[in-house]
C-alpha cells in the first residue's frame, strides 16, 4: 500500500499543473470549435430528427434522401449565406419519447442551427415541444396528422406534407356521388388515425352521407381477420381508411387476399410511396391520396427524377416518391428562406418561412402552393390516385385521378384549433 | 352478429399462432434459453423462402430459365423444405455461440440472441433492402371463397390446416422417435441424460437447428398474410414469448392450447371491441399467471407447496 506522503503535491508540481490546465483550457482541443464558432463560414448544421428504425423506418429514409439531395445543391452553389450546410442524424425510432431525447440533444449539445424531419405525428409533436422552449425553428417534412397545424402547431413548426382533411376533402364529396352513402370508418388507433377519421366523420355527415360504424384498429395489428370479417357484415358501401404504417401494409395485403377491394369502395388516406413502392397492384385498391407523383407530366418533373436517380444509383426505389418529394421541398425552402432572411436567426428565418410563396412550375405541381401564416402548414395541391392497372413499367403505379386546388381541400378548423406562440414568447436562437 | 365466422376465425388464427411459438417452446423447453432472435429467424426464413421461388441471379447455361420454368407450386414446396433447413444451419451456428453462456447467469444468452437478432435483421436490411417485399404462393391457395355470405381467403385456411399439420408431425417426432424421447429427457433432466451416455452437445445442437427450422416455417407460412418486411420478426417474437408462459414452460400441447386461446381472445375480441383485440392476450396472460404461475400445463417447481 502507497503511503500517504506519496501522493504529497509540492508548490512547484502544483503551479506546473494549473498552468497546464489553463493551456489545455485555451489551446486544447477546443480551440478549433471556438474559432469554428465566431468564423462566418461555419456549416449551418441541420438536426436531422428521422426515424431509422419502427414502423415508419422505410419513409424516414426516403425523407432523408430528400433533405440530402436539397442540401448537396446549396452546397455546390458555394453554400448558404457562404456557410456549407452539414447534417447529423440520430434514429428517432419512431417514438415520441426518443424524439424529445434527440431534439434536446441537437439543440444542446450539438448546437444545431435547424431541426428537420418527421413521418409519425406523435413523434413530430413531441420534437416541437423540445424546438419551441428552445426557440429552434423545425421543419415536419412528412407527418399527416391535422393536429400538427392545428392544436398542435408552434410558431417554430412549419409542416409540408398534405394532412388528413385536406385528403378527406379531395376525395369525399366525389365518394359520395360515385359509390354510395353508407360509410365505415377504419381508424387508427392513435393520434393521426383519429384526427383524420374525425376530419372525414364531418365531411362526409356534411356532404349527407351516413357514417354506420367505426372500428378501431390498435397499433401493432397484424392480423385484420376480425375486422375485415366485421366491415363485410357491416356492408358499408365505402370504406374511409386512416390506417398507417406497418398496420395499413398488413391490412392491404389482407384485403387483396379477400379480393375485398373489388366489392366495396375504399378510400384510403395518403399512401407513402415508400410503403407501397414494389408491392403487386392488386395491393393498391380503392382510392387515394398523395401530395406528388414521379410521372406527372409538368415541367421539371422528369429533370428532377433524373437528379434522384444520378443521386441515388443503388437505391432499390428508382424513382422518388412523396415522403422524398417533401424531405426535398421542406429543406430547399428552408434554406432558400435562410438566404432571402441573410441570417439564421430563427424569428428571421420564421417569418421569411410564413410568407413563403411558390409557383406550380417550381413545386413540381399542379398549382401555386403558399404558406398559411397562421397555421404553418404548406397549402399545396392534393391528387387523388388509384392503382395504374395495365402498366407495363413496374414503377408506374399511380393512376392520377384529380388534382384539387390549395383553396379547395384547405383544413376548415386548422386556424380555430391552431392557437400559435407570439414572436415574443418565442427565444430567440441563432448559430 | 353472427359469432360462428368469427370463432372460426379465431381458431385459425389460434393454430397460426401456435406454429409461431413452437419452435421458441421447443429451445426454452430443453435449453432453457430464451431465444430472442427468434423473430429474426422467422424473418430470415420468410426472405431465404422468397428468393427460392423468385430468385434473381444470373443465367448460367440456362439453369436459370429451367428453375424459374418450374411450376411455382412445385417451386413453393422446394421453398417450404429447403429455406427451414437453411437457416437451421444459421440456428446451428447461433447454438455453437451460445455455448460459452451455458451455466452461466440466463442473462448472457439473453444478451446474445438479442444481438444475433440485431445482427440477422441488419443482414436482411443490408441484403434485401428497407422495402416492403412479397412472398409469392401459388394460385391454387391464393383469393377468395364466399361461404355463408361472407368472403374468407383461401390462404389463411391452407395456413391455419399446413400449422395443424406440422404441430401434428412435431408432436409425432418428440414423441414417437428415438430423438424425440432423448429431446425430452434432455429437457427433464439434462444431467441424467449426460450420465447415459447420451451427447448432450449435439442433442443441443439439434433441438436449435430444429427450433429455428420451426420458426422460419412459420415465417413462410405467416408472412403472405402479415407481409414481409426486415422488421416483420418483432411482431412474431412478442405473441411466441407470451403464449410458451402461458401454456407453462415446457409444455408442446400447452404451447398449442395457449396459442388456440390467444388467437381466440384477439380473433373474438376483434370483433366485438376491435381497439381492445392486442391488449386481450395480454390480460389473458395476467388472468392465468396470477392463479397459475407456471402457466397452464407447466411442472409445478419443487418451490412450490
Amino acid at each position: 500500500m502507497a503511503k500517504k506522503e506519496d501522493f504529497k503535491v509540492s508548490r512547484r508540481q502544483l503551479l506546473l499543473g494549473s498552468a497546464a490546465t489553463a493551456g489545455a483550457t485555451v489551446f486544447g482541443p477546443w480551440k478549433h470549435n471556438r474559432v469554428y464558432a465566431q468564423a462566418t463560414d461555419k456549416p449551418i448544421l441541420l438536426g436531422i430528427t428521422s426515424d431509422a428504425s419502427g414502423q415508419f423506418a422505410n419513409s424516414g429514409a426516403s425523407d432523408r434522401r430528400g433533405m440530402a439531395m436539397a442540401i448537396a445543391e446549396f452546397n455546390e452553389k458555394g453554400g448558404v449565406l457562404g456557410r456549407q450546410v452539414e447534417t447529423v442524424h440520430i434514429d428517432t425510432e419512431t417514438s415520441p419519447a426518443t424524439g424529445t431525447r434527440v431534439a434536446e440533444r441537437f439543440i444542446t449539445r450539438n448546437e444545431v442551427s435547424f431541426l428537420i424531419g418527421a413521418v409519425s405525428s406523435g413523434v413530430a409533436n413531441a420534437i416541437s415541444q423540445v424546438a419551441q422552449k428552445h426557440g429552434v425553428v423545425y421543419l415536419n417534412t412528412n407527418s399527416s396528422s391535422p393536429t400538427e397545424s392545428g392544436e398542435n402547431c408552434h410558431r417554430v413548426k412549419f409542416v409540408w406534407d398534405g394532412n388528413g382533411s385536406n385528403f378527406a376533402q379531395a376525395a369525399v364529396r366525389n365518394a359520395i356521388t360515385a359509390f354510395g352513402d353508407q360509410w365505415l370508418l377504419l381508424t387508427n388507433d392513435y393520434v393521426w388515425g383519429h384526427n383524420t377519421s374525425k376530419a372525414t366523420r364531418e365531411l362526409a355527415e356534411a356532404a349527407g352521407a351516413s357514417i354506420i360504424d367505426e372500428i378501431l384498429v390498435p397499433q401493432g395489428t397484424r392480423d385484420f381477420s376480425s375486422i375485415l370479417l366485421q366491415v363485410q357484415q357491416a356492408g358499408p358501401k365505402v370504406v374511409a381508411a386512416a390506417v398507417g404504417g406497418d398496420d395499413q401494409k398488413a391490412m392491404r395485403q389482407q384485403v387483396a387476399q379477400l379480393e375485398l377491394g373489388n366489392g366495396i369502395a375504399w378510400i384510403n388516406n395518403q399512401q407513402d410511396w415508400p410503403d407501397v413502392y414494389g408491392l403487386p397492384l392488386d395491393n393498391l385498391f380503392g382510392v387515394f391520396g398523395t401530395t406528388w407523383y414521379w410521372n406527372l407530366d409538368l415541367p421539371g418533373v422528369q429533370d428532377f427524377v433524373a437528379r434522384y436517380q444520378a443521386m441515388f444509383p443503388d437505391t432499390r426505389m428508382r424513382v422518388p416518391g412523396n415522403v422524398f418529394y417533401n424531405g426535398y421541398m421542406a429543406t430547399r425552402e428552408l434554406l432558400s428562406a435562410v438566404e432571402r432572411a441573410g441570417t439564421t436567426n430563427n424569428i428571421a428565418v420564421i417569418k421569411e418561412l410564413e410568407n413563403i410563396k411558390v409557383s406550380a412550375n417550381d413545386r413540381m405541381q399542379h398549382h401555386d402552393a403558399f404558406m398559411n401564416p397562421n397555421t404553418h402548414q404548406m397549402q399545396q395541391t392534393i391528387y387523388l390516385a388509384t392503382a395504374n392497372a395495365g402498366t407495363e413499367n413496374s414503377d408506374d403505379m399511380f393512376k392520377i385521378l384529380s388534382s384539387s386546388a390549395p383553396d379547395d381541400v384547405a383544413d376548415p378548423n386548422a386556424e380555430a384549433a391552431c392557437k400559435m406562440e407570439s414572436y415574443e414568447d418565442t427565444p430567440t436562437y441563432e448559430t | 352478429m353472427d359469432l360462428v365466422p368469427h370463432i372460426v376465425n379465431g381458431l385459425s388464427l389460434g393454430l397460426l399462432f401456435a406454429l409461431i411459438a413452437l419452435g421458441f417452446m421447443l429451445i426454452v423447453g430443453v435449453m432453457e434459453v430464451i431465444n430472442l432472435a427468434h423473430g429474426s429467424l422467422f424473418a430470415l426464413g420468410a426472405y431465404v423462402a422468397m428468393v427460392i421461388i423468385n430468385p434473381a441471379f444470373a443465367d448460367f447455361g440456362g439453369i436459370y430459365a429451367a428453375y424459374v420454368g418450374l411450376p411455382l407450386p412445385m417451386r413453393y414446396v422446394l421453398a417450404i423444405v429447403v429455406a427451414p433447413a437453411l437457416v437451421a444451419v444459421v440456428g446451428m451456428g447461433l447454438e455453437v455461440c451460445m455455448r460459452r453462456t451455458y451455466g452461466k447467469d440466463p442473462l448472457y444468452g439473453l444478451l446474445l440472441t438479442f444481438g444475433a437478432a440485431l445482427v440477422l435483421e441488419e443482414t436482411i436490411r443490408l441484403i434485401w433492402g428497407p422495402t416492403e417485399q412479397v412472398l409469392t404462393v401459388p394460385q391454387g391457395i391464393s383469393g377468395a371463397f364466399l361461404f355463408g355470405g361472407l368472403i374468407y381467403s383461401k390462404y389463411r385456411f391452407f395456413a391455419a390446416a399446413f400449422a395443424l399439420l406440422a404441430i401434428l408431425l412435431v408432436w409425432l417426432f418428440l414423441e414417437r422417435t428415438p430423438y424425440g424421447a432423448v429431446i425430452k429427457a434432455g429437457a427433464h433432466d439434462s444431467e441424467m441424460v449426460r450420465a447415459l451416455g447420451i451427447n448432450l452437445t449435439r442433442l443441443r445442437l439439434l433441438v436449435f437447428a430444429l427450433g429455428t427450422a420451426l420458426a422460419a416455417l412459420a415465417g413462410i407460412i405467416m408472412t403472405p398474410i402479415w407481409g414481409l418486411r426486415p422488421h416483420v420478426g418483432v411482431d412474431a417474437v412478442v405473441p411466441a414469448f407470451l403464449i410458451i408462459v402461458l401454456g407453462g414452460v415446457g409444455s408442446f400441447w400447452g404451447a398449442v392450447i395457449a396459442g388456440v386461446l390467444v388467437g381466440l381472445a384477439v380473433g373474438l375480441t376483434g370483433s366485438f371491441a376491435s381497439q381492445w383485440s392486442l391488449l386481450s392476450m395480454y390480460l389473458l396472460l395476467i388472468a392465468v399467471v396470477t392463479f397459475r404461475a407456471r402457466g397452464l400445463f407447466g411442472k409445478k417447481s419443487v418451490l412450490e407447496l
